[in-house]
């Protein structure tokens, strides 16, 4: 019998099991795959707080401006690399290297350094996939009018093999060998060499233009290293190498499936099991038995035959339409791990495309403790179960920008209740 | 026709998202392997209109099922290059008969899969006569040899040979349930698998003593190989032969609903996944009847029916979870139970694949990505011990134990061995 089994191994989920572990719970966390935060870029955002917690039946509303501080304060604790205060909204490259305002960001993604940039070296690492140097440059050189860009090319022995094949390199394999000890070893010997040419071809032009001393080392203090395929946050021995640089470092966020995504995910995958949860990854949940209002045992589908999982109580974490808790097909919309009932609104889509998507905010219906709600018969549904994350309804991540917030909050009061 | 539709819908079910090759280990440390996606799914629409691929890129899956773990959509990738390869393999099966014009290298692995997915075989001769076995495969002499004749690398971890575990199987007559000794529900099976059978007798016996512990009867016929080495090298139709071999001498326990017990996660995997496909008697049941064994303990410990007067074993310990027991998808009930015994500390260390993959990491041209893949979890392992994080390594398959060790110098062992501290019996 468990203290608590969470369906679903996301942000939300993860970090509800991670709150609810540290509380001394017996938890499991069942996952049908590796989750959708490997398609995430690391970087969480909030929305408008202010305003969301009084939009009705908002998941900011139901749970309050306190219990959104709460999730988001218990992650930045969990993990000190989100280092910004409430309200600062540090900005982030996006992939093609425009900057854009963000709710918290791991240390090396905030981008607020190139700001009074007067030199930017975009590092250019040879054959990294999915990776556009000149269109990035170019957006740089339009958000940052008073910096210089300049490409640096980066070629590393280990990818030899990979070039020689004319084949790119993953984002996910250029972020892995930096964690390596010969990747740091190989990163602290580049970013020397880098500040040395960069030294030495400011002070050419210096002499050129009969700069002083003085003046030299203030120019080379503006300068801004931007470093794609490189994330520094959940390791120590590259924040180090980092920090010891002459010149700040930016890293870029990545398409997916993304590195600095995928480096938070193991982080909280690792700080869940430390504390003595049980992850199981790749099967997923079957049908659920129940006694009247509560759930007591889920069905998951093993190989050979199926495996039942007791608990006192259930954390539903399973994701949206993408994450695969909601399957749309042409005859039906269902939530599918419960079969739990889902709000879904009347009209489906707008013709604009970036515009409100009314499907976005399919989703179950919950109450202030986040229990799944009948709003025709005002009844609570199942008591002793939680709905988190993406597959809570009345909400679109896309136009309020709130699906770090939401996930966090909501993972967090659930964790907490449990 | 129902076969053909399972793979369209197989094929539909993958929407490209390249998560598998993201977390493919062989993918990660060898760039002409061109991954799960690639050779899956991608390859999957061309082999249905009839055109099959190179064996030779293929023939780098390690078949550690790492992609069909992290499949969001519960795409079956692993299966469908294994299929892929037992076609593209077979027209080499008949030039090599008709005397073609096989390349020398091809024939050499055509034999080598056969050597090494007859773990059996060599189990036999090599516990005939066990530390002749072993002093010979220590000669560098002869491991150069091997290397050069039949493509096993001279520097991989090739396990020693120790005496057999002997069967305790009774042959036991249809109907004659009055004279056993303990009722059927007290009555077990028991799979070792060739790596115990033949290389680790003293762990098979440790799983017995636990289980008759437990009051258990239990019953070890004279199983053959479960058949995963010999379809991971790519000789399917012998696989199947050995299936049809074990499913014979199971089927008057299957019928009997008698569980039956492995404590090998790759036999198991084979157990639960590919037996129920063999068309035999019986293939619908083993399924159902086979449980890992710590999956068996911790459903004993759930309905109250385990001994649970444990002693205190003071130990901390570092723990791999097994790709193949990731892969069927039963948790880690290991760690569950060990928790519950007092004094015992365990650490998930969560590091990914060891790199051996049954026999992958045996093969000459494979060794090195091998070590190259288990190098995060030796490198931890390592780090685990040097900072007093751990003592010593338990993991459940005998692969990964021999891999470890070889890869990390940190003693490995399977976690029925703390249990049998617990338990206090020797």
């Amino acid at each position: 019998m468990w203290d608590g089994i969470i369906v679903g191994g996301g942000l939300a989920g993860l970090l509800a099991g991670i709150r609810a572990s540290e509380r001394g719970k017996r938890i499991l966390i069942i996952s049908e795959g590796v989750g959708s935060l490997t398609y995430s870029s690391g970087v969480m955002d909030f929305g408008d707080v202010e305003q969301l917690v009084n939009q009705e039946k908002h998941p900011y509303s139901l749970l309050g401006e306190r219990a959104v501080r709460s999730g988001i304060e218990y992650f930045q604790t969990l993990f000190p690399e989100y280092q910004e205060n409430w309200g600062a909204s540090p900005q982030v490259l996006t992939p093609l290297g425009t900057p854009r305002k963000a709710g918290i960001v791991p240390k090396g993604l905030n981008a607020g350094a190139l700001q009074d940039a007067q030199r930017i070296v975009l590092v250019v690492p040879e054959g990294l996939k999915d990776f556009f140097p000149e269109v990035i440059k170019s957006n740089l050189e339009r958000s940052y009018p008073r910096s210089i860009v300049v490409l640096y090319p980066l070629r590393i022995a280990k990818f030899e093999p990979w070039h020689e094949l004319g084949k790119s390199v993953a984002g996910m394999d250029y972020a892995k060998y930096w964690r390596s000890v010969q990747g740091i070893k190989l990163l602290n010997d580049f970013l020397d060499r880098l500040a040395q040419e960069m030294a030495s071809e400011f002070y050419e032009a210096n002499v050129i233009q009969g700069g002083s001393a003085i003046q030299r080392n203030a120019g080379n203090g503006k300068s801004v290293v931007v470093f794609p395929g490189l994330v520094t946050s959940f390791s120590k021995a590259l924040e180090k190498v980092i920090a010891e640089a002459p010149f700040p470092v930016v890293e870029l966020t990545a398409f997916p499936p993304s590195a600095s995504g995928h480096t938070l995910y193991e982080g909280l995958k690792r700080r869940f099991r430390g504390l003595g949860g049980e992850l199981l990854v790749g099967s997923g949940v079957k049908h659920v038995e129940r006694h009247g209002n509560r759930c007591h045992k889920v069905i998951i589908q093993s190989k050979g035959k199926d495996t039942a999982f007791t608990s006192h109580s259930f954390i539903l974490a399973t994701g949206g339409i993408f994450g695969g808790g909601i399957e749309v097909t042409p005859e039906v919309v269902w939530e599918r791990a419960f079969g739990l009932p889902l709000f879904i609104p009347t009209a489906w889509t707008s013709a604009e495309f970036l515009g409100e998507q009314p499907y976005a905010r399919i989703g179950l219906e919950v109450d202030g403790e986040l229990r799944p709600f009948d709003s025709q018969s005002n009844q609570v549904i199942l008591e002793n179960v939680r709905v988190v994350g993406r597959l809570l309804a009345h909400w679109d991540p896309w136009v309020e920008h709130c699906g770090g917030g939401v996930s966090l909050a909501s993972g967090w009061f659930a964790g907490e209740k449990i | 026709m129902g076969f053909e539709q399972d793979r369209v819908n197989n094929l539909d079910a993958c929407i490209k998202c390249s998560a598998c090759t993201a977390q493919c280990p062989v993918a990660a440390v060898y760039p002409l392997f061109p991954g799960p996606k690639s050779i899956g799914p991608d390859a999957e629409r061309f082999r249905l209109e009839g055109l099959e691929m190179d064996p030779s890129s293929i023939e780098y899956c390690s078949n550690c099922k790492t992609c069909e773990i992290t499949c969001p959509s519960g795409v079956k990738i692993t299966d469908m290059i294994l299929r892929a390869r037992e076609r593209a393999l077979y027209p080499l099966k008949t030039e090599w008969i008709l005397g073609g014009r096989l390349k020398p290298r091809t024939l050499q692995h055509w034999l080598r899969g056969l050597v090494l997915g007859r773990a059996e075989y060599l189990g036999w001769l090599g516990t005939i006569w066990p530390s002749l076995t072993n002093t010979v495969l220590g000669v560098s002499f002869v491991r150069g040899l091997m290397e050069r004749t039949l493509g096993i690398s001279r520097v991989a971890p090739l396990p020693a040979y120790y005496s057999r575990l002997k069967g305790t199987s009774v042959k036991r007559k249809k109907g004659d349930v009055a004279v056993k000794s303990v009722p059927p529900s007290k009555q077990v099976v028991y799979f070792p698998g060739c790596f115990v059978t033949y290389n680790d007798a003293l762990t098979g016996q440790a799983v017995v003593k636990v289980l008759e512990h437990n009051g258990y009867e239990v019953i070890v016929p004279a199983f053959h190989c479960c058949g995963v080495p010999l379809q991971a090298n790519g000789h399917f139709h012998e696989g199947r032969d050995t299936i049809k071999k074990n499913m014979a001498l199971m089927k008057p326990y299957l019928q009997e609903d008698l569980p039956v017990i492995t404590a090998c996660s790759s036999c198991g995997l084979a157990l639960k996944e590919e037996y129920p496909k063999a068309g035999t008697l019986g293939a619908n049941r083993i399924g159902q009847q086979t449980y890992d064994l710590f999956e068996f303990l911790w459903e004993r410990h759930e309905r109250g029916e385990l001994r649970e007067k444990f002693q205190e074993v003071p130990v901390s310990l570092g723990y791999h979870a097994p790709c193949h027991l990731k892969a069927q998808g039963v948790g880690t009930p290991s760690l569950r139970l060990l928790r519950l015994i007092p004094g015992v500390s365990v650490n998930d260390l969560d590091e990914g694949c060891c790199g051996l993959s049954g026999s992958f990491g045996f093969k000459q041209e494979k060794y090195d990505l091998a070590m190259m893949i288990g190098n995060t979890l030796f490198d931890r392992v390592q780090q685990g011990v040097i900072d007093g994080e751990f003592e010593t390594m338990i993991t459940e398959c005998g692969g990964c134990q021999v891999q470890i060790q070889h890869g990390s110098r940190v003693k490995t062992q399977h976690p029925i061995w703390i249990l049998m501290k617990a338990y206090g019996i020797t």
